[in-house]
């Protein structure tokens, strides 16, 4: 695989995890249902698995970038599976709302693992490694920018919502409103 | 609140990450990794309630 399509690759990448990110905020503003601490850690790491991209598309394809997400995607799935196991009793109605007949957790740790695949996949590709000559648009070109900044963004609206969630205090186990905004009424 | 924190380190590393040296980038990825590995022992050890 060449540099330039490594490039488009890791683009791709931060697409998904855009996609992820806007999946749970779906579930938080269409659904009412509020992230547990749990499932903002998971949010997080999902975040972490960004940077590896987000250095491949600027500074070129190197297998620190790919062990960077790689560790992100094992401490996701291990918070994950934590999750899953706390749920895992019969009776357990499991937290929120079922997706496909999986809860958000479950598809997680689903998201987690293929992340952990894909990236020992691609590090297999050793050519996208060597300096093959061709002049690459800088930074990526559009669509990996786009790709950046839109990652960038959702990460940011976290920190806000987080808060607003939050507070200042520890977040609730169960949470059911916005502490911020209980305040401010 | 640690959560926020944590959300505001991932974006920052990676506006460095973006924009700034890379061994910062990397370094502060890093720190931010163990930041929520520390907080997920922390979570780890609470009391299950039923």
């Amino acid at each position: 695989m060449t540099q330039a399509r490594a490039i488009t690759l890791n683009a791709l990448s931060l697409y998904a995890v855009a996609l992820v990110l806007a999946a749970a905020y779906a579930a938080q503003f269409i659904l009412h249902e509020l992230p547990c601490p749990l499932c903002l850690l998971q949010r997080i790491l999902f975040a972490a698995l960004a940077v590896g991209p987000i250095l491949n598309v600027r500074f070129g394809p190197c297998p620190s970038h790919y062990a960077m997400s790689l560790l992100a995607a094992v401490a996701g799935a291990v918070a994950s599976t934590r999750q899953v196991l706390l749920h895992i009793l019969p009776g357990d109605a499991g937290y929120g709302s079922a997706l496909l007949g999986y809860h958000y957790y479950t598809w997680a740790l689903i998201g987690f693992m293929t992340a952990i695949v894909l990236l020992a996949a691609i590090l297999l590709l050793d050519r996208q490694f060597e300096e093959d000559g061709v002049v690459l648009p800088a930074t990526g070109g559009a669509f990996a920018q786009i790709a950046v900044w839109l990652v960038i963004a959702l990460t940011a609206a976290n920190v806000v919502t987080t808060l607003l969630e939050c507070g200042f205090g520890a977040c609730a186990d169960n949470p059911v409103g916005y502490e911020l905004l209980k305040h401010a009424a | 609140m640690e959560f926020t924190v944590l959300f505001l380190a991932t974006a920052i590393v990676m506006l460095i990450a973006w924009r700034g040296r890379r061994p910062l980038a990397l370094g502060l990825f890093g720190v931010v990794l163990i930041a929520c590995i520390a907080t997920y022992l922390h979570h780890a050890t609470d009391t299950l309630s039923f």
